[in-house]
């Protein structure tokens, strides 16, 4: 087997062929998955911005469907973890085990050598095995028994919690919570979509029919396409204050980090690839703030107490914070230049 | 102890500073360094007794002990016992000076030259205050009290200058007291023990509390106002604060208690001047009339027990619009108008300023000085006649006898007879003569003439200057038995006389022609004072009629309606009468010549007498009326350039994309040329400039957290929903500004100009016609622009200041301390 590394990716694609694949793999899922363009869009966004995925809804509203519909739309190895209380670090990353026949210790990958490992409900097993994670979603590489090994590219972790069950879970970490680049919620189908989820999976299931129009070269392809979009010195600047608000915020006892930024970026190169730019809004930033940074944050203990959601906050600094002074402005412009608003003089105590 | 000391030091430092309004009366500064002298003693006293834990009472008295001791050291009488040590002598001195001081007050106009009376009473009233200051401030820790006797020094020059005020001394006072205010404050918010800040830090000792800015504005803002405030309304001229000050002054008699300061007893000083040894020059007046009748500068027209004396004037600016006498034009009435140069030079030194009866322009004279229409009389409330030079024209009025008896007597009730016929009681002397000479006689001028004629040499009149000067009722029956005096007496007897006859009358005081006379220029001297008695006739005015005997008045003229009526006797009078006769020949000439001397001033003012010449008033009305509309032109017009400039922009852009330049690469995506991609980006950003001005104009919400595609997509759903073209043109302005700024290649070759067209009309088709109007002449977006320019820079302002201050607070000699004897 062939180890693809980090930074193996494959050409890049044409804007009309990148349209063409995109659209396809967007479409095959959507077979699955009535009325959820823009959740599908997202997390195929999320695998071409080299991401994971964190879907976190109730149960019965199609988290693990939609997991599956995506590994399965791409013609690459798939793994399935579920996530069980007793389930162990080493079912996950692997062990090394000693061979009889050749007296030695061989090393058994585990499930997280694939190109996509779906990992459901997730919170339900323990920390210790949560944390098994933590290498290999960040760094692609498996270390057991003091031997690193690479993982394949594409790599992507979709996880899937249930958020409002409480007992027998645990919840994620923040350092876990921090390596999914994104966390979305599927939530409800509208009424026309779900009278076609009843004719569509009356009687089959469709998954079952799902056929792969793509695979790992083609969507190595697209990652190197989504790492050339555009990204302009004032966007690059909207992302640095989005993530730096929240770390000022006064809600907020913990703000997002560095890879926050990173991955909002990235995130925000992938979608609007999908969107057929070649170049990054400031509109793409704030669509994603909330799916980016909304789980990375912790609210101080009075914005918990006023219940005030993560995701209520991140919007409302999005709507909020002021688009950046743009270099290229024009000198016309009417808009007072942005600034913190407060008196550069602070008397210096003695 | 040591807060009480500060604030007496402070008290004492406040009352020398609410003294200052008190320099506009003086001459010198001498008043200040003795007023200072008492109010140090007095403040050293009273933080002496505050040491020494004297009861309240024990520090007042302690003050004004203090008080009395300084003035006896600075005015001393020379009986004192150690200079210092007042005797009963000394209190005798100081009464005297007291009504000396009256005296003063009333013989001097402003500015004032420095009197030990005068002085006297200043000192006294400054120490006085300072004593007062002191007890409300320290004794009874009420300093905003203390503002009442501040404002009483104040009001001295308020009642001296009576149309307005200097306005620096006020201020000069005003921080003063605020520097009290603010020193018992701090010392209360002191005790507190802690000093509160408005931004949760600590305030060290040396600093003042961020909380006290607002008050320091405030403070400045108020003074301002109350300075600028007065300044800037107009019309708070003389009118009422004068006749507030004639109906409160009680008298002017010798042994006068009060009365109002800067009034002068007018018969008191023209005996002192006539009587002087040596002649000084008052007044030289050239003159284009051929012989003219006296120069006249004051009226006495009340009359009261002690004798005729004069009313405050009032009225208006001189060098505005004065009253026109030719109105009064009638049968037997020659008016004709001339005109007069007065020099004054530096004897003469008065609040009024000698003309002729009756001026209707003048020239060089400042608004400072007005022109009372029923005294005739030019004065002023705050300046000084010395030393000035000023031209006048002026109407001469001759009437001849047969006018005179025409006119009708005044109805009983008419308010010129009612104020200037009374008298003061009835003297049984003179009810009786009066009626004696008025018997028979059918009209008021035929009366008058009979009392003129009483004072005749024929009736055993003589004149002598050296008489028992006076003007009240024994006065006058003592001189009409003696029948001996000089033109003081005269005048005020025949007045007398007239008002008791039921014709009103007063005394005029002026100079003769003197007998100094070059070509037609009079230089008119001490000896050349006079006085003369003036009637009222309805429908003519004043008239003249002199009853002093000519020979003894160097220069008196006589006129056709009062004859001298000792012309037969040969004597001295002749030099006037010669004077008279030779003036028609000798001033054709020199009234030629000297027109030619005078400068082209008053050549073409002389010229500028007709009424055409008058400087009309709306030039002025229309360029204000202009400066006005363009003044509120300016941010349209400023919108206007914006928008051309903008336009100029993207429709260059326009054209200057031509397909020559673009290049179809990569699958119908334009590749273009980077000097154009700079030139397109700064066309979009034009254009979307432009679009967020028109927005802010029409009033549609410019959010600063939107970015172009969103402004673009609220505009199309919110304003411009039912225009297809504009929803287009707002999409295209919104996608080219995107381009523009975020990706690699912007748009261009698009109609930029013709979608921003069509969107402000869509968004002027929607919007009501008062933002319309808005839009067009007040452009929202450009005021917004300004302001928030002005607001920053402000704010930079405060920055910068707030580190200036920063730094300087470094040196404060309070911090300075405080951390030394914190080491």
């Amino acid at each position: 087997m062939t180890q693809q590394t980090w930074d193996e990716v494959g050409g890049l694609l044409p804007h009309d062929e990148f349209r063409a694949a995109s659209e396809a793999i967007v479409a095959n899922i959507e077979q699955v998955i009535e009325g959820k363009t823009a959740t599908v869009r997202l997390a195929l966004a999320v695998l071409l911005a080299e991401g994971h995925l964190l879907i976190e809804d109730v149960p019965g509203v199609g988290k693990t469907k939609l997991a599956k519909a995506l590994a399965r739309s791409i013609d690459c190895t798939v793994r399935r973890i579920q996530f069980t209380p007793d389930l162990l670090p080493s079912d996950v990353t692997g062990v090394s085990v000693y061979n009889q026949e050749t007296h030695d210790f061989e090393f058994r990958p585990g499930a997280v050598f694939a190109n996509l490992v779906v990992g459901d409900e997730i919170n339900r097993a323990s920390p210790k095995t949560q944390s098994a994670l933590l290498e290999c979603m960040e760094e692609r590489q498996v270390t057991v028994d003091g031997v690193t090994y690479q993982l394949q590219t594409p790599f992507m972790v979709i996880a899937t919690q249930n958020p409002i069950e409480m007992e027998g879970t645990y919840p994620l970490p923040e350092a876990q919570r921090d390596r999914f680049t994104a966390r979305i919620a599927m939530g409800y189908p509208d009424a026309g979509a779900e009278l076609a989820m009843l004719d569509g999976h009356g009687g089959t299931d469709p998954l079952n029919e799902l056929r792969a129009v793509s695979d790992a070269d083609i969507v190595r392809q697209l990652i190197a396409t989504v790492r050339q979009v555009h990204v302009a010195d004032a966007v690059k600047q909207y992302a640095i204050d989005l993530v730096t608000a929240t770390r000022e915020a006064p809600d907020l006892r913990l703000g997002a980090s560095p890879r926050a930024t990173l991955q909002l970026l990235r995130t925000a190169r992938a979608v609007a690839a999908l969107e057929g730019r070649d170049y990054v809004l400031p509109d793409d930033l704030q669509a994603l703030a909330v799916p980016v940074l909304a789980h990375r944050i912790i609210p101080t203990a009075d914005a918990q107490l006023a219940r005030r959601t993560t995701d209520a906050i991140v919007s409302e600094l999005v709507h909020r914070l002021a688009l950046p002074h743009d270099r290229q402005r024009s000198p016309y412009d009417t808009r007072p230049a942005t600034g913190n608003g407060r008196a550069p003089y602070e008397p210096r105590r003695p | 102890m040591i807060t009480s000391r500060n604030i007496g030091a402070v008290a004492a430092a406040a009352t020398l500073l609410a003294a200052a309004p008190l320099s506009a009366i003086f001459e010198t500064w001498t008043w200040l360094v003795q007023s200072a002298i008492a109010v140090a003693v007095v403040a050293g006293v009273a933080a002496l007794t505050r040491l020494v834990r004297a009861p309240l009472w024990g520090q007042v008295l302690g003050m004004v002990a203090a008080l009395v001791l300084a003035l006896t050291w600075l005015f001393p009488s020379g009986s004192e016992l150690l200079t210092f040590l007042p005797t009963p002598a000394t209190f005798g001195h100081f009464a005297d000076l007291f009504t000396g001081s009256m005296q003063d007050m009333r013989s001097y106009g402003v500015e004032v030259p420095d009197t030990d009376p005068l002085l006297f009473i200043t000192v006294l009233g400054v120490g006085g205050v300072a004593v007062l200051v002191d007890l409300l401030a320290v004794g009874l820790r009420r300093p905003a009290l203390a503002g009442l006797p501040m404002l009483a020094i104040y009001s001295v020059p308020v009642a001296v200058y009576v149309n307005s005020v200097p306005p620096v001394p006020f201020v000069v006072g005003a921080a003063g007291y605020l520097w009290l205010l603010v020193t018992d404050n701090v010392d209360r918010v002191r005790r507190f023990g802690r000093r509160f800040t408005g931004d949760g830090r600590d305030v060290d000792v040396w600093e003042a509390s961020p909380l006290a800015a607002a008050g320091r504005r405030l403070a400045v803002v108020g003074v301002a106002l109350a300075v600028a405030l007065p300044l800037a309304v107009p019309g708070m001229t003389s009118g009422l604060l004068d006749t507030l000050g004639g109906g409160t002054g009680n008298g002017t008699g010798r042994a006068g208690a009060g009365g109002s300061s800067g009034r002068i007893d007018l018969f008191a000083s023209l005996a002192g001047q006539l009587n002087q040894s040596e002649v000084a020059d008052l007044v030289k007046v050239t003159t284009s009339e051929p012989s003219p009748f006296y120069l006249r500068y004051a009226v006495a027209d009340e009359l009261r027990p002690n004798g005729f004396q004069a009313r405050n004037p009032s009225g208006r600016p001189v060098n505005r619009d004065l009253p026109d006498p030719t109105e009064r034009a009638g049968r037997g009435v020659q008016q004709t108008p001339y005109r007069a140069t007065v020099e004054v030079t530096k004897s003469l030194s008065m609040s009024l300023m000698p003309v002729y009866a009756e001026p209707v322009r003048t020239d060089d004279l400042n608004s400072n000085w007005l022109y009372d229409p029923n005294q005739q009389v030019v004065f002023s409330n705050r300046e000084n006649s010395r030393d000035r030079k000023y031209s006048f024209d002026y109407i001469r009025s001759t009437y001849t006898p047969a006018a005179l008896r025409a006119a009708q007597p005044l109805p009983a009730d008419h308010p010129v007879r009612r104020q200037l016929t009374a008298t003061p009681g009835p003297v049984p002397e003179v009810e009786e003569l009066v009626k004696s000479l008025v018997q028979g006689k059918r009209t008021d001028y035929d009366r008058v003439l009979s009392i003129y004629q009483h004072f005749s040499a024929d009736n055993g009149f003589s004149y002598r200057l050296s008489t028992e000067s006076g003007s009240s009722g024994q006065d006058i029956v003592n001189f009409l038995t003696n029948k001996v005096g000089y033109c003081q007496q005269y005048a005020a007897a025949m007045a007398w006389l007239v008002r008791s006859a039921g014709i009103p009358a007063r005394v005029a005081f002026g100079f003769t022609n003197g007998s100094k006379r070059d070509g037609d220029t009079y230089t008119l001297t001490n000896l050349n004072l006079h006085a003369w008695t003036e009637v009222y006739f309805d429908g003519i005015g004043w008239v003249p009629f002199d009853a002093t005997p000519t020979y003894g008045v160097p220069g008196s003229t006589r006129s056709a309606w009062a004859p001298d009526t000792d012309a037969v006797e040969p004597s001295s009078p002749d030099t006037g009468a010669t004077d008279t006769s030779a003036d028609p020949d000798a001033s054709a000439g020199p009234t030629g010549s000297d027109n030619a001397d005078r400068d082209t001033d008053s050549g073409l003012s002389l010229a500028g007498e007709t009424p055409a010449e008058q400087a009309p008033v709306w030039p002025w009305w229309t360029a204000g009326l202009l400066a006005l509309l363009a003044l509120l032109a300016i941010p349209a017009l400023r919108r206007l350039a914006l928008r051309r400039r903008r336009g100029s922009r993207a429709a260059g852009a326009a054209r200057a994309a031509t397909p020559a330049d673009a290049a179809p690469v990569d699958g119908g995506r334009l590749m273009v040329v980077e000097a154009d991609a700079n030139a397109a980006r700064a066309d979009a950003h034009a254009a979307w400039a432009e679009l967020l001005d028109t927005l802010v104009d029409f009033q549609v919400r410019v959010d600063r957290t939107e970015t172009p595609r969103a402004t673009a997509d609220r505009l199309v759903r919110e304003a411009v929903s039912d225009d297809v073209a504009a929803v287009g043109a707002a999409r295209l302005l919104g996608r080219a500004e995107e381009r523009a700024r975020y990706a690699r290649d912007p748009l261009t070759g698009e109609p930029l100009v013709p979608a921003l067209r069509a969107v402000r009309g869509a968004l002027a088709a929607r919007a009501d016609r008062r933002t319309r109007l808005l839009a067009a002449v007040l452009p929202p977006s450009v005021l917004l622009r300004w302001r928030t320019a002005l607001a920053d820079s402000s704010g930079r302002m405060v920055a910068l200041t707030g580190r200036a201050r920063y730094r300087l607070l470094r040196w404060n000699p309070r911090r300075l301390l405080a951390d030394r004897a914190a080491r």
